[in-house]
């Protein structure tokens, strides 16, 4: 067979142009070219939806939105003067920052601190909200209310912050830190001196 | 002639079509190990105690490191790697950990180490490992110093580059509880206990530093032999001291049958400890009367996390036999860091490891950064987790339940 090609030419093998159309009369082939081409067609797309679907991300009911406390950062930034006010004392006042980094709005409804013998205030006062991927800064305010009960010189003070979202509503510590930490004892010094157990 | 075969051709191909993507639907159920064939394995050493008191600890950092390896390899996460887990039994002890640092330094397609459990034996092998050049991330040491040198306290100087780690450190855990047991369980008056050993002895520092700023008052101080399980000695001087609370610095093991001694001793009081003792097996050697008992660890509660749902619920479907325990989020996180070095040096090389791989891994480490399965992963300049979240639990009903949870921002 060397020398000679196929006998029949295979698909795909034709040099020039399509063979000559056969015998038949042209509407009846032109109907069965439309069938095929359709039948392709919907094959075609009833393969491509299947393998789309298939291939789909899992389908997952809607994500919940995160919890208000992993949604959020709340940093130390330095102390600031203190709001004077009719009714309180001198008390030691300093700046943190509220960063809501995903999900909802989250609103503070309550901020607090843990320690006996001091109170707190904040500007803004709780409630206020803060939009996502935003960053609120707030004014807080410690005051001593009784220098015996008040921390001598705690090494990691925390706030307590009630954060509320869609989600939850939740008292979380925050920890701000050694800076925090020696701002808030030497103000506790200066308030109460020797009388601090 | 033709058109018979179009439409044979285009059925054909639906046909294939459909059931290529029948074959995706099913890309779900096994085959986690199905690497990238003919690549480059990479192996991720982990050493925990397998064997021995901390067994569940232990088996919980393996299984979860070989899922964060699976995981890779299942979604081919670094093209033309394969990752792999050797897993060597440090028995809790220091010199056994050391050994088995030699070993995995000694084998050179390891990459990095996930490990180990106990702050001592991090110790023990930091050295081994800076010396090699080969990265180790701990999901569970929390001792300062491991990180931060000798001198923490006063002066932190990173003591070698290749350690990090996805947990906290007892500089804040202990504080943490301090602060807990003072301010929000009003207890003033604590009796400190350790194991003497580099962790449990830290953490007990750590907290009582904390606790006499506050105004507490520390009314007695004991160590125990880590050896041992009969501590009625110490219990009756923990009843004769008038404490209010007991701080245990040390592991479950002994944790638990010290709280039930103490207790039949009769001092009704709680017992506080740290992640070292936030386990099941603590409440199941305590017994009922652990009711009341607390414990810090490391991270939020699971329950807050939706990126741990979807941990628990892969580490179920790979039908691992033991739980993944306290460490085992931070365990997946610490075998992703890897992987995630790993895939910024095959990618900065071109696709391939290069000669160097493990320097490199190490160097990358410091840079890596994404979201696990406890949160943000990443490092701060000493190798430590910018991630710090503690959570307080207490025994109810025979359980450990989630009480208070707080994040350090400093």
């Amino acid at each position: 067979m060397s020398g000679t090609g196929p006998v029949e030419a295979g698909e795909g093998t034709l040099a020039h142009g399509p063979p000559p159309a056969p015998p038949g009369p042209p509407g009846r082939l032109a109907r069965r070219r439309r069938t095929v081409l359709a039948t392709a067609a919907a094959l075609a797309v009833l393969a491509g939806v299947g393998y789309l679907y298939a291939g789909r991300p899992e389908s997952r009911p809607d994500t919940p939105p995160p919890y208000p406390s992993q949604a959020v950062d709340l940093v130390y930034l330095d102390p600031v003067a203190t709001p004077r006010t009719a009714t309180a004392g001198p008390g030691f006042s300093f700046a943190v920052a509220l960063s809501v980094r995903s999900g909802p709005p989250v609103t503070v409804t309550r901020l607090g601190q843990p320690y006996a013998g001091l109170s707190v205030a904040s500007s803004p006062a709780a409630p206020f909200q803060t939009k996502p991927h935003s960053v609120r800064r707030i004014t807080v305010t410690l005051r001593v209310t009784e220098c015996d009960k008040a921390p001598r010189n705690p090494g990691l003070p925390f706030l307590d912050v009630t954060l509320r979202n869609t989600r939850a509503i939740q008292v979380h510590s925050f920890i701000l830190g050694p800076r925090y930490a020696q701002h808030l004892s030497e103000a506790l010094q200066v308030a109460c001196g020797n009388r601090i157990r | 002639m033709r058109q018979r075969s179009l439409i044979a051709i285009t059925a054909a191909l639906a046909a294939g079509a459909l059931t290529l993507t029948a074959c995706g639907s099913r890309d779900d159920d096994g085959g986690s190990d199905s690497g990238s064939g003919d690549g480059t394995t990479v192996v991720i050493g982990v050493d925990a105690p397998l064997t021995g008191d901390l067994t569940a600890l232990g088996l919980g950092i393996k299984n979860s490191a070989d899922l964060a390896a699976k995981t890779a390899n299942k979604q081919k996460y670094v093209d033309g790697v394969t990752f792999k887990i050797e897993a060597l039994d440090d028995q809790g002890q220091p010199s056994v950990g050391q050994q088995n640092a030699a070993k995995l330094v000694a084998d050179k397609s390891v990459l990095g180490v996930v490990g180990p459990l106990n702050s001592s034996v991090g110790e023990s092998m930091q050295k081994v490992f800076d010396s090699a050049r080969l990265v180790e991330v701990s999901p569970a040491n929390t001792g300062p110093s491991l990180t931060q040198g000798p001198d923490w306290r006063t002066k932190k100087v990173r003591p070698y580059k290749s350690y990090f780690r996805t947990a906290t450190t007892d500089a804040i855990q202990g504080p943490f509880a301090a602060q807990y047991v003072y301010n929000d369980a009003k207890k003033k008056k604590v009796f400190v206990i350790d194991d003497k050993k580099t962790y449990g002895a830290g953490l007990a520092g750590t907290f009582t530093e904390e606790f006499k700023k506050l105004g507490g008052k520390v009314v007695g101080t004991e160590h125990i032999n880590p050896d041992t399980k009969d501590f009625s000695s110490v219990a009756t001087k923990v009843k004769n001291s008038g404490a209010d609370v007991v701080y245990y610095g040390g592991e479950y093991p002994q944790a638990g049958p010290l709280s039930k001694q103490i207790k039949e001793a009769g001092a009704k009081i709680p017992l506080v400890g740290g992640d070292g003792i936030k386990d099941d097996t603590f409440i199941k050697l305590a017994g009922a009367g652990s009711d009341g008992d607390l414990a810090t660890s490391v991270g939020a509660p699971v329950e807050e996390l939706d990126s741990a749902k979807k941990f628990v619920a892969d580490y179920k479907a790979a039908g691992y036999k033991e739980d993944y325990a306290a460490y085992g989020g931070y365990s997946y996180d610490s075998a992703w860091a890897i992987i995630e070095a790993v895939k910024k040096v095959v990618d900065d090389n071109g696709g391939k490891l290069p000669d160097d791989a493990r320097a490199k891994v190490t160097e990358a480490m410091q840079n890596v950064s994404f979201d696990g399965v406890t949160g943000k992963v990443s490092f701060d300049e000493f190798g430590d987790a910018t991630n710090k979240q503690l959570t307080v639990y207490a025994v109810e009903n025979g359980a450990f339940k989630a009480v208070k949870s707080g994040t350090y921002t400093g």
